[in-house]
């Protein structure tokens, strides 16, 4: 059984996670290998926020590789209960009861604790009729709800006796193994979203023992990371559009070596593209921008 | 009264775009109040918002026409407060222990919608005119709207009635009277999901059921407020790259659910430069990043413009400001153009 990397990018709604996961799995796509991205969004509305129309055209290699899926937890318990009564309409009665459908949305962390395993099996699942996956790539949710899916196996462990607290306890060293398991928390240059990344850092250190293989400072300007000497050259300030580029590298600059100082690791520096001729287009190229994240793969 | 509600993906800023309304009203007269979930340090400090703590006044220079009120939406804090206050006293601390109740508050999906329309009410109660929504950041923020119904069903469905004997027969003390069928589904979806979680939820709301149906009757009036277009309008907030198909989402949405769309906020657009100022090396290629952004920004605000205009007659583009928007500053810079 081979194990899947796990790449998780994790951090504050609308930094970037589904897009960077789409543009790292594209691009690893491309080099020939395998790759699957697990998305927090259904993948209708998936469709919607972004178009892979014409992958098989201009990137066959990568559409052969590429694999997009969401879990949605009630069709994982769907599948527990079919499992368990192999007996169609036994199956279809306890589905359409109250008694399931209403515990199923009210039992903390239930969902999320399928969600995890099956996430789980997924990095681990053997080549038996379904494709194994040299990297799994997890656009996570939201940082309140990452953090509080986390959670579900640990909750599970620790308030609850039996089989599920035992696969809980299983869980949760899972998503705690450094070795199989790279975290990206992923923020833009803006103060609320780096507070939340070291919010969420403090967590996932505390919590699980997981530190993060490089933060990912996404939409950046072509200010942020240039060299001092060439920084040193520009002007102060200057009028209309330069003056708020040069405010705005100025801020990002700051905001660059607090976030070095206080992580101690590495940090990867993702520019707001330009110009991008449709979705997958602004894909290939914010994935060549990504380049390849540090130690990992 | 008025409540107007702010609803937008992440990371648009929903939240400053918000507390600017809030801050405009004041300005025009009006003993405003903003409700928000998760304000940036600076903004936060400006509201003088902590945890735990229920609505501040604001001090604002010049001093305003009417009063800027600001409070945080605590999840625990509203959910201890409903737990004091409408559990019978012999049952507020088997509730607050309850280790179910420890993961709660995380846990549950949609806690924090439940608990904004909770505040809502709280606050309607305590006399303020206009309440100012900033909704949890979700592609799903229409979750504010349908979980509390979703609740009140609940608490209302003959599963919650069932819930306290069940438990009973579960416990031992004798058989209920529940049908044969009910006990045998039970049964069958306690080996499936374990069954000390199993009587761990149906112990926990067995107790907190006393609770759950006051609740289920305020949300009800609450969603009549907000289902009330006399008395609230949505107004999306987006950047100019989501515009588009934020609008698509969040109209359609809401048109559907008969809720009053206010208009479309775009957020964040860059200014077009003026053209023809040229730089030597780092500081052009600035120059050039800033304009391409910026011509993109304006090409989507006229794209949003030309397909929803005639629908939405109030859209609006608020410029990206080189420093963030936070702090009173900027929020007083923002609040005259995002006036209703």
């Amino acid at each position: 059984m081979t194990q899947a990397k796990v790449a998780i990018f994790c951090g504050k709604g609308g930094v970037g996670k589904t897009t960077l996961s789409l543009a790292l799995g594209l691009r690893l796509a491309g080099q020939g290998r395998r790759v699957l991205v697990v998305s927090s969004h259904p993948l209708a509305e998936l469709a919607i926020a972004v178009s892979l129309d014409g992958l098989a055209t201009h990137y066959p290699v990568a559409a052969r590789n590429l694999f997009v899926v969401h879990i949605d937890p009630k069709e994982l318990l769907k599948e527990v209960v079919e499992r368990n009564f192999p007996v169609e309409w036994v199956a279809r009665a306890v589905l359409n009861s109250s008694i399931y459908q209403n515990l199923i949305e009210v039992a903390p962390g239930l969902k999320e604790f399928y969600f995890l395993a099956r996430l789980q099996a997924l990095a681990e699942r053997s080549a038996e009729g379904a494709p194994s996956y040299e990297a799994l790539l997890w656009d996570a949710p939201a940082t309140g709800h990452f953090l509080s899916t986390l959670g579900a196996a640990r909750n599970f462990e620790t308030f609850l006796t039996g089989p599920l607290a035992a696969a809980g306890g299983e869980l949760r060293r899972f998503y705690s193994s450094m070795a199989d398991i790279a975290v990206f928390p992923t923020t833009t240059l803006e103060e609320m979203a780096i507070e939340e990344t070291w919010e969420l850092c403090d967590k996932l250190a505390a919590g699980y023992q997981l530190r993060p293989r490089a933060v990912v400072a996404n939409l950046i300007s072509p200010l942020a990371l240039a060299p001092e000497q060439e920084w040193a050259k520009l002007p102060a300030r200057g009028e209309g559009a330069l003056g708020f580029a040069l405010d705005r590298g100025a801020l990002e600059r700051e905001r660059i070596a607090e976030l070095k100082r206080r992580l101690g690791g590495p940090l990867v520096g993702v520019e707001r593209i330009r110009h991008y001729r449709n979705d997958l287009d602004a894909l290939h190229q914010i994935g060549e921008a990504l380049g390849g994240l540090p130690g990992w793969l | 009264m008025k409540i107007t509600v702010y609803l937008g993906t992440g990371g648009v800023g929903k939240t400053s775009v918000a507390a600017a309304g809030a801050l405009a009203q004041a300005r025009a007269g009006h003993k405003a109040l903003v409700l928000t979930i998760d304000p940036a340090l600076r903004l936060r400090t400006a509201l003088r918002l902590r945890e735990g703590i229920l609505e501040q006044p604001v001090d604002l220079d010049p001093p305003a026409a009417g009063e800027l009120w600001a409070a945080l939406l605590d999840v625990r804090a509203t959910l201890d407060e409903a737990v004091h206050l409408y559990a019978p006293a012999a049952l507020v601390q088997p509730i607050l222990r309850h280790p179910i109740y420890a993961t709660i508050a995380d846990s549950l999906v949609g806690m924090q919608e439940l608990m904004a329309v909770e505040r809502i009410d709280q606050l309607a109660r305590r006399g303020f005119e206009n309440i100012v929504v900033d909704t949890a950041p979700s592609r799903h923020a229409l979750e504010f709207l349908d979980k509390p119904m979703f609740f009140a069903d609940l608490v209302n469905s003959n599963w919650v009635r069932l819930v306290g004997r069940t438990y009973k027969f579960v416990a031992g003390s004798g058989l209920a009277n529940l049908g044969r069928k009910s006990i045998d589904f039970y049964r069958r979806v306690e080996s499936i999901l374990g069954a000390n979680l199993v009587r761990q939820v149906l112990d926990f709301y067995s107790i907190f059921v006393s609770i759950a149906e006051g609740y289920a009757a305020r949300a009800e009036k609450t969603v009549a407020l907000l289902k009330d277009p006399a008395v609230t309008e949505f107004r999306i907030v987006t950047t100019p790259q989501k515009a588009q198909r934020d609008a698509h989402y969040f109209v359609h949405a809401l048109e559907q659910r008969r809720f009053r769309v206010g208009g479309l906020l775009v957020n964040r657009v860059w200014d077009l430069p003026a053209e023809g100022i040229e730089a030597p090396g780092l500081a052009g290629e600035a120059l050039e990043w800033y304009r391409a952004v910026s011509r993109a920004h304006r090409q989507a605000l006229e794209a949003v413009q030309r397909e929803f205009g005639g629908r939405l007659g109030d859209i609006r583009a608020l410029p990206e400001l080189a420093r963030d928007i936070d702090g009173m500053g900027a929020l007083e810079r923002i609040a005259p153009l995002v006036s209703l």
